[in-house]
């Protein structure tokens, strides 16, 4: 079956997913709150966000995964890059009603802080209300890794070159993803 | 079709006879503040503190978020109960109804076994005291707030509300204006406690609130454990616990707090408790949320001096007509700080869980570590699991980690343990077991033994 990319450009969005399929929600530098309501079985569904963020920027998302249907899949991920006094705001809830047994939900949320005046506010939500699932989420955030830094000065690499290595390895995670759900060319980057 | 079932025995469920020597009239109002003020003889300013958070307790709102608290009647609960006229300091000079209370529940008995110091209130107030003779020749204080009060106004004074100040929430508002009883421990500078002081804390009558106020002092390179135990009858009337904690640890300093609630599930506990760290500090919160109808309680470490270190490891267990609504806070104010959240949670039989959490990484914290995991079991198709971590991050030279992970107990591990030789329920209690273990082996073993106990399986309704 094909996988069907749904490219979000307008903040306040609500989908519905209640045909089985895959799909992928792509969106970058938005606000506002992207709703997924998945009502039907075997959907398999990759929520895709990249913030790359200088001077001021404030963006705040909200993100919702609703499993209303057992047998269904979601996969949220969203990178952070804030700079200088940008700031960034992710609240991201899954919730799996009654009867939705055998979902598996997941969410990740990487911000990276690569200046002092940057702000993260970070708030993943889970509300489980059937038993037979696996949900998981994590958040992490702070500077990018001095190890990686230290091993690519070592080969050579300037501080601001192996910096830059580091951020684009960062936003390839993104573009591998979109890569292996084959939807990268339909987006542009 | 076998169905197996985790029993959570509550043996404290009985209740005694009351024999009071004192009991307030139901409901709330400011006479009654001032009653309570005056019956214990208290100096002017902690009159008008009482007064002062009781008018604040009035308009301010009830929290909107959380659990659902719309059933409690303030006007229905008893706010003041004196049990006896004298505080003793030996088991046998109390009435026997009140001894025997406490020898049910195991008191007596574990302070000659492990503690340093043991502090017992029954109701409103303190009844029983005692301190090993050694600690007291080091400067050591236990005892209660109210006698604290009297015998040491200017430390009370100095601490009282500074870290938990009446306008904090609603709940610290209406225990500053009618708190009574609670624990105040001073440790002198480089004292080292070694074996835990213990305070129990037991509700006796019907509708009945208790707001005991807890105040602890670790000076300079000292060391102390605290823990705290707390029973209730079972009634059909709902009671109210609202205590408030504030706890300092100075430079160097460290404190151990460990909670093993197990209020009757016809209590609200509803508790603020923040510490805070200075220099080179120590402060970890143990927390064992097994009882109560409804639990609100997220205790905080405030991380005030560098390097500073806190951790809270808290269990959670909830049962059919349960909400526990438990977490942490850590907010780091200052550089090279650490601090680790561990929750693990139970919910069973339609109960419900919550982890709610705030890591706070202030501009100036520099060099900071915050990790929090989260897991939560669910026993049953019934039952409920939420989590709700908030993180703000407001430098770049800290790193923040926070996982969740929310499963039932996995059909291949008890497959597995079953084709040992296990039946399904010693794997199972085998399974719940290892999943709080974490936190249990942090417990002292008087108490793991007993957690272990607690959550024991039990089969039910099992054909051939």
């Amino acid at each position: 079956m094909k996988t069907q990319l749904i490219e979000i450009k307008n903040g306040n969005t609500k989908l519905l997913f209640d045909k089985p399929g895959t799909y992928v929600v792509y969106f970058s530098n938005i606000s506002g709150k992207i709703s997924c309501k998945i009502t039907s079985e075997k959907v398999k569904l990759y929520m895709i966000g990249l913030y790359d963020m200088n001077n001021s920027d404030k963006y705040s998302i909200q993100t919702e995964q609703i499993h209303t249907s057992p047998h269904s899949f979601s996969d949220l991920y969203i990178l952070s890059l804030v700079r200088d006094t940008s700031s960034f705001i992710f609240s991201g809830l899954i919730r799996i009603e009654k009867n939705a047994q055998h979902t598996h939900a997941y969410q990740k949320n990487q911000n990276i802080l690569l200046s002092k005046g940057g702000f993260v506010d970070s708030r993943p939500i889970l509300e489980i209300l059937a038993d037979d699932v696996f949900c998981t989420h994590g958040s992490t955030s702070g500077p990018l890794s001095q190890d990686q830094l230290y091993y690519l000065r070592t080969k050579g690499l300037s501080k601001d070159a192996a910096e830059k290595a580091s951020i684009e390895g960062l936003k390839s995670l993104v573009y591998e993803r979109l890569e292996s759900y084959k939807v990268i060319k339909f987006i542009k980057l | 079709m076998k169905t197996k079932k985790i029993t959570f025995d509550y043996k404290f469920g009985f209740s005694v006879k009351s024999k009071n020597v004192f009991t307030a009239e139901k409901g709330l109002s400011e006479e009654k503040v001032r009653m309570i003020s005056q019956m214990k003889g208290e100096p002017k300013w902690m009159l008008e503190k009482r007064v002062q958070a009781y008018h604040f307790f009035l308009k301010e709102e009830m929290p909107e978020w959380g659990a659902d608290l719309s059933k409690i009647n303030f006007d229905d609960i008893t706010y003041f109960i004196r049990s006896t006229d004298k505080q003793v300091n030996s088991w046998d000079d109390l009435p026997p109804e009140i001894k025997d209370t406490y020898d049910r529940i195991g008191v007596p008995e574990a302070e000659k076994k492990f503690l340093s110091g043991v502090s017992a209130q029954y109701e409103s107030e303190v009844v029983y005291e005692k301190v090993q003779e050694t600690l007291v020749k080091q400067g050591v204080i236990f005892c209660d707030m109210d006698t604290a009060l009297k015998k040491y106004p200017k430390i009370v004074r100095e601490y009282f509300g500074t870290l938990i100040p009446y306008s904090d929430n609603k709940f610290a508002a209406l225990n500053s204006s009618v708190w009574s009883g609670g624990s105040f421990v001073y440790i002198p500078k480089g004292v080292i406690v070694k074996l835990p002081l213990q305070a129990y804390f037991r509700m006796n009558a019907q509708a009945f609130g208790q707001f005991e106020r807890t105040l602890i002092i670790a000076e300079e390179g000292s060391s102390v454990h605290y823990i705290e135990g707390c029973t209730a009858p079972i009634y059909a009337r709902d009671s109210l616990h609202s205590a408030v904690v504030e706890i300092f640890v100075k430079d160097g300093a460290k404190v151990r707090y460990t909670t093993v609630q197990n209020w009757s599930k016809n209590v609200y506990n509803l508790v603020t408790k923040r510490a805070r760290a200075d220099k080179n500090a120590t402060m970890e919160w143990i927390d064992c949320n097994l009882g109560s109808q409804i639990t609100m309680k997220y205790p905080a470490v405030y991380l005030m001096g560098e390097g500073a270190r806190a951790e809270v490891l808290s269990i959670a267990f909830a049962g059919e007509g349960q909400h526990q609504d438990a977490g942490a806070k850590m907010i780091h104010f200052a550089s090279n700080t650490s601090s680790r959240i561990i929750s693990k949670s139970i919910s069973k039989e339609g109960g419900r869980t919550s982890y709610r959490g705030l890591v706070q990484v202030m501009p100036n914290a520099l060099n900071s570590a915050v990790f929090v995991s989260c897991d939560a079991l669910l026993l049953d198709e019934a039952s409920r699991s939420d989590t709700y971590p908030t993180m703000r991050i407001k430098n770049n030279e800290s790193t923040i980690q926070h996982e969740a992970t929310v499963e039932k107990i996995g059909e291949e591990k008890l497959l597995y343990l079953m084709s040992r030789g296990l039946s399904k329920v010693d794997a199972e209690t085998a399974f719940v077991n290892g999943f709080i273990e974490p936190v249990v082996k942090e417990i002292p073993l008087e108490y793991s033994v007993e957690l272990n106990r607690l959550i024991r399986l039990e089969m039910e309704g099992s054909i051939g």
